[in-house]
């Protein structure tokens, strides 16, 4: 798995792709925690590109939310749908710390709409 | 069980550790397009057996003794034993402590298979076996 992160409009965005499991899921929650430490309430996470996940990287998705629970929430962007259908029954689709997007503008306009500058 | 009913049992044995992960859905994978499964399905295995050999690394407890994967494709359902040679544990009996997947290895082995049937092997190590009727 690879990872990276930016600034879109303002809004944290961790960009991850490849396989997310239990052996590569420690860099994606280092890369998400620097946006927690940093007191952001939106963090936005780009899954275009990823091809597998499981409770390895589901547990990071968990842990966000945990962290942005009551200040805001974590935005999926563009899971594939094998991947929407696991978020799905472990019940992070009906969290309200975490929203899925199926593109990047949608999320940055969403966390706009949120949090106005 | 009468053994000669059983198919060819095609065989991955790899170290218990998390890097080990990806070669073994590698294999799944192959399995899956060998017995013609459709992508989503193939996917759902990955992820199971994947949970199931975290499960048996995550209680290994530093030992060598290497985690088997068997894969069966019979007519009406591919089928695969993953066993460990740890201490029997109760899969996911751990991890909800531990860290913050809340267990989540089990349930979504049952959420994406067909069976799953967890057993102690005769060596006292523990023996998960999720079958995908097709």
């Amino acid at each position: 798995m690879r990872v990276s992160s930016k600034r879109v409009e303002g809004v944290p965005l961790v960009a991850a792709s490849g396989e997310i499991d239990h052996g590569s899921s420690r860099s994606l929650q280092e890369a998400l925690d620097v946006f927690l430490e940093a007191g952001d309430a939106i963090v936005l996470l780009d899954l275009t590109d990823v091809t597998y996940i499981d409770s390895g990287g589901i547990s990071v998705l968990l842990a966000t939310v945990h962290g942005l629970r009551g200040a805001g929430w974590l935005g999926a962007v563009n899971p594939n749908q094998n991947v929407r259908r696991l978020l799905e029954i472990v019940g992070l689709s009906i969290d309200n710390g975490f929203r899925i997007f199926d593109d990047t503008p949608a999320a940055t306009s969403a966390a706009g709409e949120a949090s106005p500058a | 069980m009468n053994p000669t009913a059983k198919p060819r049992c095609r065989t991955i044995s790899v170290t218990p550790e998390p890097s080990r992960l990806a070669e073994i859905r590698r294999f799944v994978e192959e399995v899956g397009l060998e017995a013609s499964l459709e992508p989503e399905r193939i996917f759902d295995l990955k992820v199971a057996v994947s949970e199931a050999c975290a499960n048996a690394m995550e209680h290994s407890g530093g030992q060598h003794a290497p985690l088997v994967v068997c894969a069966s494709i019979y007519t009406d359902r591919v089928v695969f034993e993953i066993s460990d040679g740890g201490d029997f544990r109760v899969p996911g009996a751990l991890r909800g402590s531990a860290r913050d997947d809340r267990g989540l290895g089990l349930p979504l082995m049952v959420a994406l298979m067909d069976e799953v049937r967890i057993a102690k092997t005769r060596g006292g190590g523990t023996n998960v076996t999720l079958s995908l009727y097709v």
